[in-house]
């Protein structure tokens, strides 16, 4: 008896991941099972599930066929093991949080290379995203990714985090834009640290106009 | 004051002809004879009293007339007011300026932030943004161009975190935000936009 009891409790949470109801009608009908079935393998691995479905509904959307949806979303599954062996890699406490996992496997999609995202794993604890996101923006601006990084932990150093770090980033996208060099850019971000100037308000005419939308579950 | 020659009183009276007078004289004879003609010739207005009678008999303008003529008319107005209620007043004013009562929007939680979607598309009949926000469904957000200079907005409160977009134009073409600093391939051989929601409480 407590041998079915307990097989119950193990099959419970496989069969209350499907997410079959989310996708039909969305993704085509073919590429509904494939789908589910690995968003079924990342449950059971106890990694983020709504990055695979957000994959999903994309292709949906944009009316891709159901093998490039399905194959997707498996590059988009190795994507967040790769995220999550990287962050034990890192020393990240195990179990290691979905969240980070989710980040990491931003910051590698948006270019980050390896050894760049596991100094910055490693120099600050969860959440990380907004300063791999910083990292990130700098290296958008063709800034050097290691140099980047470098100001990014310096920033949190002084004692700056969260959101304050894209400030960081936006400060050394400035600079350039007032025509400093890459290198005379972070120079002068680095020796202002930690004071970067903040993000503009929203305005009250903004916030007036703005619409409340139903959004899906945080991953 | 030269006297007037007996001659020219004599033809002015009409007591001797003009003509029998020495040149000299005639020439002065007639500018006088032109102005005593003018003179003549003026008839005098009504009198005071015709006047007062001929208002008094005119008929009296309707009550609209009374009234779009009081508007037209300056009048004078004087107000005697304690200067404190002038400063009451002045502050009462900048304070409902400043902060108006009126509609503010949605309540903004702790972990929301504002997005404003932005997007030249001249020409279109719809514009929508779909994303990992709203399940990448198409309509649910659906730009506005106000004034029909084929610049497309929206402005949505949405929880903080990153999310990946693209513009979806007539419902069927989808368009990356140019404007967007953050691009990431979508693994479908494009790419998407990147926003960063930020909290809007600070």
């Amino acid at each position: 008896m407590r041998w079915w009891l307990g097989l119950a409790l193990l099959a419970q949470p496989v069969v209350a991941q499907s997410v079959r109801p989310r996708l039909e009608g969305r993704i085509p009908n073919d590429a509904v099972p494939g789908v589910d079935s690995i968003v079924a393998v990342a449950s059971g691995e106890g990694l983020p599930t709504e990055p695979l479905i957000q994959k999903a509904l994309e292709g949906g959307a944009k009316h891709v066929t159901a093998p490039r949806i399905t194959a997707a979303v498996q590059a988009s599954l190795e994507q967040l093991r790769g995220a999550r062996a990287l962050l034990e890699r890192a020393g990240d406490t195990l179990p290691v949080k979905t969240a980070e996992v989710t980040t990491v496997a931003w910051a590698l999609r948006r270019g980050l290379p390896q050894p760049v995202v596991e100094r910055v794993v490693a120099a600050l604890k969860p959440p990380r995203a907004a300063a791999l996101h910083a990292v990130a923006d700098l290296a958008a601006h063709r800034f050097n990714v290691d140099s980047s990084a470098d100001l990014i932990i310096a920033a949190i150093h002084d004692g700056l985090q969260r959101e304050r770090l894209l400030d960081v980033s936006a400060a050394a996208a400035h600079e350039l834009q007032r025509g400093h060099t890459h290198a005379e850019a972070l120079a002068r971000v680095r020796a202002e640290l930690p004071n970067v100037p903040g993000p503009p308000r929203p305005t009250a005419n903004a916030v007036g106009r703005a619409r409340r939308v139903a959004t899906p579950p945080p991953p | 004051m030269n006297p007037l020659d007996p001659r020219i009183h004599e033809a002015l009276d009409g007591e001797r002809e003009a003509s029998a007078l020495p040149e000299e004289l005639a020439r002065a004879v007639r500018p006088l004879e032109r102005a005593v003609a003018l003179l003549a010739a003026h008839v005098p207005g009504p009198s005071l009293e015709g006047r007062v009678l001929a208002a008094i008999r005119a008929p009296a303008p309707r009550r609209g007339g009374r009234f779009v003529q009081w508007l037209v008319t300056p009048h004078s107005i004087t107000f005697h007011v304690r200067p404190v209620w002038s400063v009451a007043f002045a502050a009462v004013v900048a304070v409902l300026t400043l902060f108006p009562t009126g509609h503010h929007g949605p309540d903004i939680g702790e972990r929301e932030g504002i997005a404003q979607f932005v997007g030249r598309f001249p020409g279109a009949r719809s514009v929508s943004v779909v994303g990992s926000f709203n399940d990448w469904r198409d309509g649910s957000i659906a730009l506005e161009d106000i004034d029909h200079d084929g610049v497309w907005r929206a402005t949505v409160v949405l929880p903080t975190g990153a999310y990946e977009y693209m513009f979806v134009v007539d419902g069927e073409r989808f368009v990356p935000d140019h404007l967007a600093d953050r691009l990431v391939a979508d693994d479908f051989g494009r790419e998407n936009s990147v926003v960063i929601v930020r909290p809007a409480r600070r």
